[in-house]
């Protein structure tokens, strides 16, 4: 790659918002046909950076050269003329359009003042297919899956023409395979000239696809090596400052106790013949691809989405939830996936997050801070969790990702349920916040509860895990231990083969 | 926002017969019912079914243009107050005068295409939710109002009833005016840019900035496109009524009822999703029920009760099937 | 950004008090002391206390609709409800004092019927709660008016206008007391605790705040959601019965004070579509609107102008919180 061939640079941009000083000095730069990744914990600056450079924050200081000449993005419209394209971590689809009209929202054809519909399907289509994905393009957005409309973000970018695409942790919402094909498309993008920006927290994804790495914490750069003189755990020691090693809790010598759990032929719309029993002290973890049924079996078992055939007995005796609310009272937790929608009162205290579950029991006219409500109480489990905030009567909101899941899995560990089901407790969470919660999970099962745990992300799956079941199609495919490997995994979660040391099912269900 | 949410629910809908559809059915089978029910056979010829037509007009207009409000995510409450304003407005400037009918009805145009204006700049540019920006507005133009008139204003002049009155062959102007709108408004959401930014706006505003579009701008002109309809439907009203008075937006609720035709015809409340079509159906379900009434001699008063309930009901159709939560 | 932290924050001078103090708190005194320079026995204990009575309709009213704003709905149909109480109480009592009490009850279990309709077609028919409560309005005008056959007038018995007319007097330090004032005590506080201090208030703003993760986590949405329009139509009730004590029997007895309370929470600082708001800010927001209604009448404006005026305060008091949040990120 030569000097000449540079697409984007930016030069000591720096950015403040009131209190926090969100970039100083910040310089990156990308060439053509280059992959440059940026790594960093969850408010290190790196999606401050990204939005300066779209156009949705102007820096303080510093400036932009597309091409080598001198740029100033007001709006994202002006970011988007310069050919930056930017599929955010959110993503910005209208579910109730097509596909066609998704992919040339804002660049929409006309002819003769009319919307040129014909263009845009055919357009779209021409699109998809360079991409390679079925996906038809007068589909309606909202139909899709999220892989799919992954897919179709990025073909927005390229309707743009985009010379310099952003893709701020792309992977997230996707399970391996799906992520794989991505970074297929990726590479081909790159063959293409085109220079991409790459921002995630999946350390084997960098590995995999980026030419040049760029850390950077605390609103600072630290470094910007190629990958080659970058190996994960330096990236992972530049990002937070600990190894590798003590990232996954261990495992307890002793042996599981009683059973808690014990599903026989459960199923609903999206499951069926589901057999799975889960015991004191364990963690259970739960894989499987986007779609498998892997997030409706948490909320099945919880009662959010209620299992509609096959038996269900908790503590010995059969149960039949049909809400959240009859989950907590016979004693289940759950933390759900979607954090923001679904998890957060992103407008109250942090001390009012964590007693939300205990107040929804408690009497209505109880004094809302008395006894076992007190603030003393709250801020003693906050303090216990490690929750970093500048007060416990601060927002919620105002914390990162890996604070505010503390917070919400506080709001269950204050009522003590005696199993605690958690969809994706790490999704968008920084590295150290991660090893936390995965230390909490193994504590709450140490003190005789039963955990499942229902992940994307394999390495945390096996890592944590103490058994693990496969889902594929609404079906659990099979069970395997930890040893196995993310390969021993895949297999089963594609469908095709046993996994090499899968237990046999029966044996684990005595 | 990811769409994973939306997701179980719409790829278990079933599609249905289309929304305008069912509601013309249902008008249809309740007009038809209630004329042979009561006997009132006359109901059901021409001058029956082009009366019925002349009930949608009013409500027709100023809920063609909160169609375009809510499709942008926003809603307009001023549009009674702004009916009562250009009415008066008009037949003050008026006063049976031929010669003062172009310069009032341009003033009244100049004058909605304000309010909108400010309307849509109040919630794009300052932020204020929309309900409190046009209540507000709304409080606004109807404190000037009445502050400055207690009664009926000026009048119109014969020239000018011909809007509300004259007919081609049996079809009355008014309602053809409604009908061409209908068109216009069809166009402009189908086949412009601007229909596809509207849509994009109320579907994902934070989506549409990102894909460039001045979402401020488009809920700008959304709110002025909205203003000059209730200013239009003003000056159908002084037409109608030989004269405007401040109270004439307000005694027809066009304020809820506008928004419930638009929610009825199959719009989302919360924007990005609907049509003209389904809000002319809308229309035509209350100019029907309307007409039912009337031929079976409900008297006002429990007829007000039941149209409460009724709107109620109707949206309570569709928001029954919401599974999200409502407040 | 984020620092390891204590309990509680430090005391970091007057700024912070500064900016405790509701908005609305400052506003009023401003208009206030216009209303004073005006008219310098608003000054005086007699003064105070009479403005005080006659805006306790509103304050109510106020600390009624808060449940619901902060529950992240509307109630439109309170000012309904205030007319319909005010014609109902006249039907009832037939002008004999001795229907009083029993028509009160009877008034009351009208407003306990209203609110749990408003509730349930909100929680179980599932329409957004601005156009359930405005089709409610729709209805009760007309029920008033089938019930008063179209033109009610007259007064209600003495015994039943207490609460809004009656002033005790020779009271020490402030001489005279209107009963009004104690109702809007009682109902400020009663207000205040319910929302702020209870378990049940913190469900409130759970359900405004999120009302799915509120559900998750047990909460009972829909009983909480149900409660709060019964405590906004009861709040409701209540304001007519004191309106009834102000004047003569009229079919707009009621009319726009559902907008006027919306508007006073917004001015105290309550947020539309919930989660955030204080009844100390309600009940501020509610003096500060009909301290501004009382300095246009001293101005020798026109009665209507009110209207323009409170669109007026409702729009930059909204705007200003919105700038304020933006500059705050």
């Amino acid at each position: 790659m030569s000097i000449d061939a540079i697409a984007l640079e930016m030069r000591d941009i720096t950015k403040s918002f009131p209190g926090v000083r969100a970039l100083e000095a910040v310089s990156f730069d990308c060439a053509h046909g280059e992959v440059h990744a940026i790594c960093g914990e969850n408010g290190a600056g790196k999606s401050t950076l990204i939005k300066v450079l779209g156009g949705i924050y102007q820096p303080d200081a510093g400036s932009i050269l597309i091409e080598g000449k001198p740029a100033a993005f007001s709006h994202p419209v002006e970011a988007r003329r310069a050919g930056i394209s930017i599929i955010h971590q959110e993503l910005s689809l209208l579910p109730h359009r097509t596909v066609a009209e998704n992919i040339y929202l804002g660049l929409e054809p006309t002819r003769g003042g009319r919307l040129d519909r014909k263009a845009m399907m055919e357009g779209a289509r021409r699109l998809l297919g360079r991409l390679g994905s079925p996906i038809s393009a007068d589909a309606r957005a909202g139909d899709l899956a999220i892989a799919e409309q992954q897919t179709v973000e990025i073909a927005k970018a390229l309707a743009l023409d985009a010379r310099i695409l952003v893709m701020d942790e792309p992977t997230a919402a996707l399970d391996d395979t799906n992520a794989k094909r991505l970074l297929d498309l990726v590479a081909r993008l790159r063959s293409e000239g085109v220079a991409i920006v790459y921002v995630s927290h999946r350390m084997p994804e960098i590995a995999a696809i980026a030419d040049r790495v760029t850390i950077m914490k605390d609103g600072r750069k630290v470094e910007t090596a190629p990958i080659g003189a970058m190996p994960t755990d330096r990236i992972v020691r530049l990002m937070v400052g600990r190894e590798l090693s003590d990232y996954y809790p261990a495992r307890p010598d002793t042996p599981p106790g009683d059973v808690l759990l014990e599903i026989a032929g459960g199923g609903n719309a999206e499951l069926a013949d589901i057999d799975l029993s889960v015991r004191a002290g364990e963690i259970v973890g739960i894989a499987g691809l986007e779609g498998s049924g892997k997030a409706a079996l948490a909320r099945a078992i919880f009662g959010d989405q209620p299992f509609t055939r096959g038996t269900v007995r908790f503590l010995g005796a059969p149960i039949d939830l049909r809400h959240p609310r009859a989950g907590i009272e016979a004693g289940i937790g759950f933390l759900s996936d979607d954090r923001k929608r679904e998890g957060c009162l992103l407008q109250q205290s942090l001390r009012d997050n964590l007693l939300l579950v205990r107040r929804a029991f408690a009497s209505p006219v109880r004094g809302s801070r008395a006894g076992t409500l007190a603030d003393g109480e709250a801020d003693t489990m906050m303090r216990r969790l490690d929750v970093r905030a500048a007060h416990f009567g601060q927002a919620i909101g105002a914390l990162s990702g890996g604070n505010q899941q503390k917070v919400i899995l506080g709001r269950w560990l204050a009522r003590d349920p005696r199993l605690l089901v958690f969809c994706e407790p790490t999704r968008g969470i920084d590295v150290a916040a991660k090893a936390a919660i995965y230390q909490l999970m193994r504590d709450v099962a140490a003190r005789g509860r039963g955990v499942v745990m229902v992940s994307s992300d394999l390495p945390e799956v096996i890592g944590v895990s103490d058994r693990i079941l496969v889902m594929h199609q609404g079906r659990i495919a099979g069970e395997c231990s930890p040893e196995v490997g993310e390969e021993g995994v895949m297999a089963l979660a594609v469908g095709h083969r046993p996994a090499p040391l899968d237990v046999a099912r029966e044996g684990a269900l005595a | 926002m990811t769409l994973a949410d939306t997701l179980p629910a719409s790829r278990r809908t079933r599609r249905s017969l289309p929304v305008p559809l069912l509601l013309f059915l249902a008008s249809a089978v309740l007009y038809v019912g209630a004329a042979l029910y009561t006997g009132q056979l006359n109901q059901l010829g021409a001058s029956g079914l082009v009366g019925l037509a002349q009930r949608m007009v009013g409500l027709g207009i100023v809920a063609l243009g909160q169609t375009f409000v809510i499709l942008a995510g926003s809603i307009d409450l001023s549009v009674a107050n702004l009916i009562s304003v250009s009415a008066v407005l008009a037949s003050f400037v008026m006063q049976g005068d031929p010669a003062m009918i172009a310069p009032a009805v341009l003033l009244v145009l100049v004058v909605s295409a304000a309010v909108g204006f400010v309307n849509g700049g109040v919630v794009a540019k300052l932020g204020v939710n929309p309900l409190i920006a046009t209540l507000g507005v709304g409080l606004i133009l109807q404190g000037l109002l009445s502050a400055s008139f207690n009664n009926f204003a000026g009048s119109v002049p014969e020239a000018f009833q011909g809007l509300a009155y004259g007919t081609i062959g049996i079809i009355p102007w008014s309602v053809l005016a409604l009908l061409a709108l209908a068109i216009i408004g069809a166009l402009l959401l189908r086949s412009t840019r601007f229909g596809a930014h509207l849509y994009a706006t109320g579907g994902n505003m934070d989506g549409a900035r990102l894909a460039g579009i001045r979402t401020d701008r488009i809920t700008i002109l959304a709110h002025v496109i909205c203003s000059l309809m209730a200013g239009l439907t003003g000056l159908y009203l002084a037409s109608r009524l030989r004269s405007g008075a401040p109270w004439v937006g307000r005694d027809g609720v066009y304020d809820l009822e506008s928004i419930a035709v638009v929610v009825i015809g199959g719009t989302l409340l919360s924007g990005g999703r609907g049509g003209v079509w389904g809000t002319l159906a809308g229309v035509l379900l209350f100019a029907t029920l309307d007409a039912v009434f009337n031929m079976l001699g409900v008297p006002a008063f429990p007829k007000q009760v039941m149209r409460g309930a009724i709107v109620i009901l109707a949206v309570a159709a569709y928001a029954i099937r919401n599974k999200g939560p409502v407040a | 950004m984020s620092v390891a932290a204590a309990g509680e924050p430090k005391w970091n001078g007057g700024m912070s008090l500064f900016r405790k103090i509701n908005i609305a708190v400052i506003v009023f005194v401003i208009l206030y002391a216009g209303i004073a320079i005006l008219q310098p026995n608003y000054l005086e204990p007699a003064g105070i206390t009479n403005f005080l009575r006659r805006a306790t309709p509103l304050a109510v009213l106020a600390c009624g609709q808060i449940f619901v704003l902060v529950a992240g709905g509307f109630d439109l149909s309170m000012g309904a409800l205030v007319t319909l109480t005010v014609i109902g109480g006249s039907m009832l009592t037939d002008n004999d004092p001795g229907n009083t009490a029993w028509a009160i009850l009877v008034l009351y279990a009208i407003g306990l019927g209203v609110g749990l309709v408003n509730g349930l077609v909100v929680t179980v028919l599932r329409v957004p709660s601005i156009i359930a409560t405005l089709g409610m309005l729709l209805s009760l005008n007309g029920v008033a008016m089938m019930w008063s056959g179209g033109s009610p007038r007259g007064y209600l018995p003495d015994n039943f206008r207490f609460f809004g007319r009656f002033t005790f007097r020779d009271v020490p330090l402030v001489g005279s007391f209107p009963v009004a004032v104690v109702v809007l005590v009682v109902v400020a506080l009663a207000a205040w605790w319910g929302l702020q201090k209870t378990v049940f208030g913190k469900r409130v703003f759970a359900i405004g705040d999120n009302p799915r993760a509120a559900a998750l986590s047990g909460v009972r949405v829909e009983a909480t959601r149900i409660a709060a329009f019964v405590i906004s139509a009861l709040a409701a009730v209540t304001g007519g019965i004191l309106l009834g004590g102000f004047g003569g029997v009229s079919v707009d007895v009621g009319s726009g004070l559902e907008l006027q309370a919306i508007a006073a929470c917004v001015i105290g600082g309550v947020q539309l579509m919930g989660g955030r708001g204080s009844v100390i800010g309600a009940v501020a927001g509610a003096l500060t609107l009909f301290a501004l209604f009382t300095l246009l009448n001293l101005l020798g404006l026109p009665q209507p102008l009110k209207d323009t005026a409170q669109g007026v305060i409702l729009i930059s008091a909204v705007a200003s919180g919105a700038w304020r949040r933006r500059r705050a990120g």
